[in-house]
């Protein structure tokens, strides 16, 4: 990779084009009309041109550019954060807010690299407690507490 | 006179028991927030969003401004004792403050800290409700182009002052818009970019991008980079600055207030923009410029001073206009949407209740966090050593929580995560996801007003130049690109942000 790349520039280049071309094809069928009585497709289909546009600029800008490689990203806490999001919409349904809380901060809470075991069971114990007390018991949010 | 009718209505909606608790509960969450470095107050807001919906509209609003405004507090403390802005307002305050610090003189810091923004506080309220009423009265004789070309000027702003670089900003405007633009078109009937999904009908939900973006994309990049906090150790005593320090400090404050309040009223300005530029200033016009990094009184008082009157002057576009200058406001705009408030001038005239009644619960927030931080300064500073893997998790449950029971709808969750990871593909390219978020949100407004422009001159574009108010917003906004443009000027903006 002794090119002379942008790539940061290229990346962000490329998820433009792609969210201007997705959008083009699922607003394909809309009808655009006319500048005076504009269709629902007339304005999205403008956006979908230009932001296409945008990423081929930033493309081509990043080729032209002095290299810079991709910035490092710490794979650990994305994974785990992310991780730890999608037990809360799997579980809370049948598992209910106490458990399912406690399964959120044990799973996010591995995303710190400095985690100590025992202090994250006790978090994840107490966030639950307090998650139910506060937003079931106190805010009378309609969630289930225990598994259905 | 009318500003005090006005005035005197606020106050008496302020003075209720229910609006002075949730001014307390949000200043005080404001200033926890503000202390505590790696939580914004802008996810804080998104957080608490869906919570406000069983409050009253004025209850609603006067919390989570007073989170906004009590966050620019907490910000200057973490920088004082710590040397890390617990806000990115507060970069500044780090210099001089922090050094004074250093020097043994923290406790009149953190005062003079205090002091500015009371005063900066309080002659903002004044502006807000001076310049309301005129604002409104403009506003009255805005039409369809009027608000398109103002919206551009608001996404301009947005893009100026954005991180990084301009083109990046501008397509995440874009972006923004489109992705506003989800859900069924209200014209026709017909579902835009839906996928089919159900749940998207009524477009993609503010609430889960905003906190997937501000909160977990934010949580995930942050623990993949280190923190090292080393706490200064600090004595309550000698809070109280020398009666030389204030003699010092007034001019910079009313100068810094000054600064604040014109930036602050610009759109895409607000807190952290206005203490860089007071800091400039005060160096510029300082006798004993040398003495600024070094633990300058003044260097702390004026920058202080100028974001607390940013962070609300940048409430006179959304009050008066409906118009979100900056990404808070934007979430203001949805807290207002989910009480079935549309923003707009009108609601100065349907709902004073609401409007006197938030602008007067940013004095008395402000009386709140005088009375309230310089006391208790000593827990905040205990609350700085709770280590940010306790913190986080639950920051993740709340995010959850939070964007579950706006509708009850595990699909919202998955939309957060979604968003989480864009936001944090977004920061690793260098995109800042505060433009995107501003033209989420005025995506379907601009699409209305632009249809509707356009259906009125009959297909003729020249309508948004022909009339004179249009075309001179139009032409502020051309004005800043233009400046943006400059040499001069970039090569400045960069080495300010770099700072």
């Amino acid at each position: 990779m002794g090119s002379r790349i942008n790539f940061p520039d290229l990346a962000f280049g490329v998820l433009l084009i792609a969210i201007g071309l997705v959008a083009w094809i699922l607003i394909a069928d809309l009808p655009v009309g006319t500048a005076t009585s504009m269709g629902p497709g007339y304005v999205p289909r403008g956006l979908a041109l230009l932001i296409g546009a945008f990423g081929v600029v930033q493309c081509a800008r990043a080729f032209a550019a002095a290299r810079v490689p991709l910035p490092s990203t710490a794979l650990r806490p994305l994974l785990l954060v992310g991780a730890s999001v999608a037990v809360f919409a799997l579980l809370l349904r049948t598992a209910g807010l106490a458990l399912t809380a406690a399964a959120v901060v044990i799973v996010a809470g591995f995303a710190a690299y400095d985690v100590r075991l025992r202090e994250n069971l006790l978090l994840a114990v107490g966030l639950a407690v307090f998650a139910v007390l506060l937003f079931v018991i106190g805010l009378g949010l309609p969630i289930p507490i225990w598994p259905q | 006179m009318d500003l005090f009718a006005n005035l005197a209505t606020g106050f008496a909606v302020a003075f209720t028991p229910i609006n002075l608790a949730f001014c307390f509960l949000g200043v005080l969450i404001g200033t926890l927030v503000g202390v505590l470095p790696g939580i914004a107050p802008i996810t804080t807001i998104a957080i608490l969003l869906p919570f406000t919906f069983t409050l009253p509209p004025a209850s609603s609003l006067i919390m989570l401004s007073g989170i906004f405004y009590g966050a620019q507090y907490g910000g200057s403390t973490t920088a004082i004792l710590v040397n890390v802005p617990g806000e990115s307002s507060a970069v500044v305050t780090c210099l001089d403050g922090h050094q004074m610090a250093r020097q043994g003189r923290a406790g009149p810091a953190l005062a003079i800290a205090a002091i500015g923004s009371f005063i900066a506080g309080t002659i903002a309220t004044l502006i807000i409700a001076t310049a309301s009423a005129p604002m409104s009265w403009l506003a009255l004789k805005f039409a369809a182009p009027e608000y398109f070309s103002l919206m551009v000027l608001g996404l301009t702003g947005a893009v100026v002052l954005a991180h990084g670089a301009p083109g990046k900003a501008v397509a995440m405007v874009l972006v923004g818009l489109l992705l506003g633009l989800v859900g069924i078109d209200v014209n026709s009937g017909l579902p835009r970019m839906t996928l089919g999904i159900g749940e998207l009908g009524d477009g993609i939900g503010f609430v889960p991008v905003a906190i997937g973006l501000f909160g977990i994309a934010e949580l995930a990049v942050a623990l993949g980079s280190p923190q090292d906090r080393t706490l200064l150790a600090f004595k309550a005593k000698n809070l109280w600055p020398s009666r030389d320090d204030i003699r010092a400090c007034i001019a910079p404050i009313l100068r810094g207030t000054a600064i604040g309040s014109v930036l602050g009223v610009l759109p895409g300005g607000g807190a952290a923009l206005s203490s860089f530029a007071a800091y400039a200033v005060e160096k510029k016009v300082s006798r004993t410029p040398e003495r600024f990094g070094r633990g300058a009184i003044e260097g702390v008082a004026s920058p202080e001073a100028a974001n607390n009157a940013g962070a609300q002057t940048s409430f006179i576009p959304l009050l008066t206009l409906g118009i979100p200058g900056n990404a808070i406001m934007a979430l203001m705009v949805g807290a207002l949407m989910i009480q079935g408030i549309q923003p707009g001038p009108q609601v100065m005239t349907e709902q004073p209740q609401l409007f006197w009644g938030v602008i007067a619960s940013m004095w008395l927030g402000n009386l709140m966090l005088i009375v309230l931080n310089l006391p208790l300064i000593g827990l905040w500073v205990s609350l700085l050593r709770i280590p940010y893997r306790v913190m986080f998790p639950a920051i993740v449950l709340f995010c959850c929580i939070g964007t579950y029971s706006i509708a009850n709808s595990v699909f919202d969750i998955w939309i957060m995560l979604l968003f989480g990871v864009l936001g944090v593909f977004l920061i690793k390219v260098g995109a800042e996801p505060a433009p995107f978020i501003l033209g989420f949100i005025l995506g379907p407004l601009m699409e209305e007003n632009f249809r509707r422009a356009m259906n009125l001159s009959r297909g003729n574009p020249m309508v948004f130049v022909e009339r004179p108010l249009s075309a001179l917003l139009l032409l502020m906004s051309l004005a800043l690109l233009v400046i943006l443009i400059l040499p001069a000027v970039r090569a400045k903006r960069e080495q300010v942000f770099q700072e």
